[in-house]
């Protein structure tokens, strides 16, 4: 009969399991991965985004931070109150709007009120007093009529009107 | 182990000549993005910059346009502005840094579009400034037309893009200069 000898097996520590786990090349493999993942979504699907100006006042405050749904028209086209990011050369700084006009549309302001095709549209997220007056706007047939939320600020000041479908990066995710 | 060494040397290796060949023998588009990145550079200044140092600048920043340039920058809120000539845009770069203490300045989401002849270049970009230090900070869509003088990329022309288009807005101005104005969308540019 032989007799062997096994060296004891040493488990590691507690503090090392924690941060790179049992199998340091698997738990590599994994942090790899999920980076990838990671970088995939915020570049393709939800754009991480930091909110900077007044515009969008009290539905969206000043430096909060949001998403970019980059994939939410893919199966659809944007609807009337969506808040959406519009992009100006690129998306490292995008507009954020609502979309109040659709294509083919006629937007109007009088005494702040906003007329579609000569009808009164329901604002409930429009909170503060706005006296802006537009003459009525004919929307092209891919164009969009885009408006912050804080109209109390003066209309030279705010920065709205229409753009083409193909500026829209996509829809505000929260 | 030996291998995936000898597959990462090659990748680093690889990777490190072409940025030496980019660096040295740049295509017309890095060289229009390196020249965008200088002009950017120079555009920016600190608050304690000297006034040897604003003057030299100054005079740098002005190198990057043709003799003939033209700016046009129309923005909600302000004051239409037209300069033509390099010595124009001198005098206004200058006024720039004389009346703000410091501007940081940066240029984003370059696109280039080259003409057929190769020797013109649209480029349309976002321009970011930042004044005194503020945490908010003024977006504007350009777009400047480029032309290659003496193997160099200058800027031919540079005006803002209304991303928005803003009807009433530029109404509200034209009728505040005093005159009742009828303006159609070609006029705005709509």
């Amino acid at each position: 009969m032989e007799t062997v000898l096994e060296a004891p097996v040493q488990s590691p520590s507690l503090l090392r399991r924690a941060v790179i786990g049992r199998d340091p090349k698997r738990t590599l493999q994994r942090v790899v991965i999920l980076v990838a993942i990671c970088f995939v979504i915020a570049k393709f699907v939800l754009l991480p985004i930091r909110i900077s100006g007044p515009s969008m006042l009290p539905t969206y405050s000043e430096h909060g931070v949001n998403f970019v749904n980059r994939v939410a028209y893919l199966f659809h086209e944007p609807h009337r109150g969506d808040v959406v990011a519009i992009r100006l050369a690129g998306p490292s700084i995008m507009y954020m709007k609502r979309i109040i006009g659709l294509p083919g549309e006629t937007v109007a302001f009088h005494d702040g009120h906003v007329f579609i095709n000569g009808k009164l549209l329901d604002e409930p997220y429009v909170r503060f007093p706005c006296s802006w007056e537009h003459e009525p706007r004919t929307l092209g047939n891919f164009e969009y009529y885009f408006v912050g939320d804080n109209r109390s600020m003066p209309q030279e000041d705010h920065t709205e009107g229409k753009a083409s479908r193909e500026r829209i990066v996509g829809k505000l995710l929260l | 182990m030996k291998w995936a060494f000898r597959g990462a040397l090659a990748v680093i290796l690889i990777a490190l000549g072409v940025w030496i060949w980019v660096t040295f023998f740049p295509g017309p588009e890095q060289a229009i993005r390196k020249q965008l990145a200088q002009l950017a550079k120079l555009g920016s200044f600190a608050s304690n910059e000297g006034a040897l140092a604003k003057g030299l600048n100054t005079q740098q920043l002005a190198g990057f346009f043709t003799q003939d340039v033209e700016v046009s920058v129309d923005v909600p809120g302000l004051q239409r502005v037209k300069l033509s000539g390099r010595d124009n845009l001198l005098t206004a770069a200058m006024a720039v840094r004389g009346n703000l203490s410091n501007l940081k300045v940066d240029l984003l989401d370059i696109n280039v579009t080259f003409g057929p002849d190769k020797n013109t270049a649209i480029v349309n970009l976002t321009l970011k400034v930042q004044t005194n230090g503020e945490r908010d900070f003024t977006p504007q869509e350009m777009k400047f037309t480029m032309k290659k003088v003496n193997g160099e990329w200058l800027i031919r022309e540079a005006e803002t893009v209304r991303t928005l288009s803003q009807r009433l807005n530029k109404m509200n101005r034209l009728n505040g200069l005093g005159g009742k104005l009828i303006v159609s969308d070609q006029d705005l540019g709509a």
